[in-house]
């Protein structure tokens, strides 16, 4: 197998599944408590990445924030170079692939907490940030298990994305997904079928770590 | 109700009154085919459909069960491991053209000035597309002539590796690379003039890039298939792959 890719896809989403839990937790709060009338359009909106080809994504990230539009010149500038070929195009890529994978378990967690317990934290004289702190976060350590989980499978997972806008780098660009790509194409099914075991194997153990805790859950 | 059922049966049930010629090509065809297809439709009623991917991807596909009737690759070794899984008709993979490559650099970067393989090098190109040297032919041809021409080790950060040729094209127009090196029949597209300007790359700097065709010996199409190769052979084809940027003095 090929184990710089393997190194960089495991990168890839620890780093996306890091910042998208920092992007994750304050959406969360708020689509759990608000009664806003925008909240069914950003949870919509949110929601998108689960539905939407990833074809769509990388044509925009390509073509739109590519160096021919000016909002593309200035991450282009800020930056050094442009999202395209880039471990940070990846990183900006996966963070919106992956998105609802994170929010949406932990706006259900969150919104699932006993207000009861809300209601006293607050009568003892929590503040709003406290009792995110001290009181929801503890109460869903399951939904964060979740969403972190979640994200980390689903961004080893990707390939469209990374396929239209990757650039095929060794190191930089080229994620196990895509390397596992190139070795069928290259009819080495042998090398192919170890890369494809690892990721049915981590995806296998993924989903299992979170069942095992959803089960115990059940039972608290 | 009636309207998925329509939707449902419109794809699966339907009986093939004419004949259906499924080709896969390699995505240098891409703007090559369309016009040889409408020609092929008019005169035999028939219908086309074509895929378009790398060689490679396709190979992948035909040897895997695809059920295409004709494979135009964009080069030898592909169709040959066609014949060699005895999946074709022919015994040998049969040639259509010769390709030919082609550097394009992105309109302003080097303004009026005369480009050459060695403008590679400038520190204005940061990025060059190339199509993947394993899945495509012209990607191989690619790193032949930077290899041959010495420029491996200058160029080789600045390399960034697309699919297939179509896709390389894409990331030179789309302006996420400076240069590409390409196949010509994407760089005379209006699309791709457009956004920049080529010139041919030293044609002793790589192999002869011979495109060439098998025709599937389990296809339903079998006869269609054989019947538009025929037709891509004819001096009205010929002449339409000369204009679209192939060289069929070989053929």
């Amino acid at each position: 197998m090929d184990t710089v890719a393997l190194f960089l896809t495991l990168r890839l989403a620890l780093i996306t599944t890091i910042i998208l839990l920092l992007l994750a937790i304050p959406l969360g709060y708020w689509l759990a408590f608000t009664h806003s009338r925008w909240k069914t359009l950003v949870q919509a909106v949110f929601a998108l990445p689960l539905v939407l080809p990833p074809t769509v994504l990388g044509f925009y990230l390509l073509v739109f924030l590519g160096p021919q539009t000016a909002l593309g010149r200035s991450i282009s500038h800020i930056l050094g170079h442009p999202l395209a070929f880039s471990f940070a195009g990846l990183v900006v890529g996966s963070v919106i692939y992956s998105f609802p994978f994170a929010v949406q378990p932990l706006a259900s967690g969150f919104a699932a907490t006993d207000r009861a317990m809300l209601d006293a934290a607050a009568t003892l004289g929590s503040g709003q940030l406290d009792r995110m702190l001290r009181v929801i976060l503890p109460l869903s350590r399951g939904s964060l298990l979740t969403a972190g989980v979640l994200s980390f499978a689903h961004t080893i997972g990707e390939f469209g994305v990374v396929l239209m806008i990757g650039g095929n780098l060794p190191g930089v660009t080229r994620t196990l997904s895509i390397s596992l790509y190139d070795q069928v194409q290259d009819f080495q099914y042998a090398q192919a079928n170890r890369t494809a075991i690892f990721l049915l194997a981590i995806s296998l153990f993924a989903l299992t770590l979170l069942y095992s805790q959803r089960r115990r859950s059940d039972f608290v | 109700m009636p309207f998925a059922c329509a939707i449902l049966l419109s794809t699966t049930l339907l009986p093939a009154q004419n004949k259906t010629l499924r080709i896969a090509a390699a995505a240098d065809l891409q703007p090559v085919l369309p016009a040889l297809v409408t020609n092929f439709e008019k005169a035999s009623g028939d219908t086309v459909t074509i895929s378009y991917a790398s060689s490679a991807t396709l190979a992948t596909q035909v040897l895997n069960g695809a059920p295409y009737d004709l494979f135009l690759a964009a080069n030898r070794a592909f169709p040959q491991k066609i014949v060699d899984a005895k999946l074709a008709i022919e015994t040998q993979p049969d040639m259509y053209a010769e390709g030919t490559l082609v550097l394009w650099v992105r309109r302003g970067i080097f303004f009026g000035a005369q480009i050459s393989m060695q403008s590679l090098t400038d520190a204005r190109i940061h990025h060059i597309a190339v199509a993947d040297p394993v899945h495509a032919p012209y990607g191989a041809a690619a790193m032949a002539a930077i290899h041959s021409l010495g420029l491996a080790s200058e160029l080789q950060q600045k390399l960034v590796y697309a699919e297939n040729i179509a896709q390389a094209a894409q990331f030179g127009q789309s302006g996420n690379a400076d240069a590409a090196l390409i196949s010509k029949t994407l760089a005379i597209t209006p699309t791709m003039q457009q956004a920049g300007r080529f010139i041919p790359v030293p044609r002793n700097a790589y192999q002869p890039i011979e495109q060439c065709a098998v025709v599937m010996r389990n296809a339903t199409g079998k006869q269609t298939a054989l019947d538009f190769l025929h037709y891509m052979h004819s001096d009205a084809a010929r002449l339409l792959l000369a204009s679209h940027g192939l060289d069929v003095s070989t053929q």
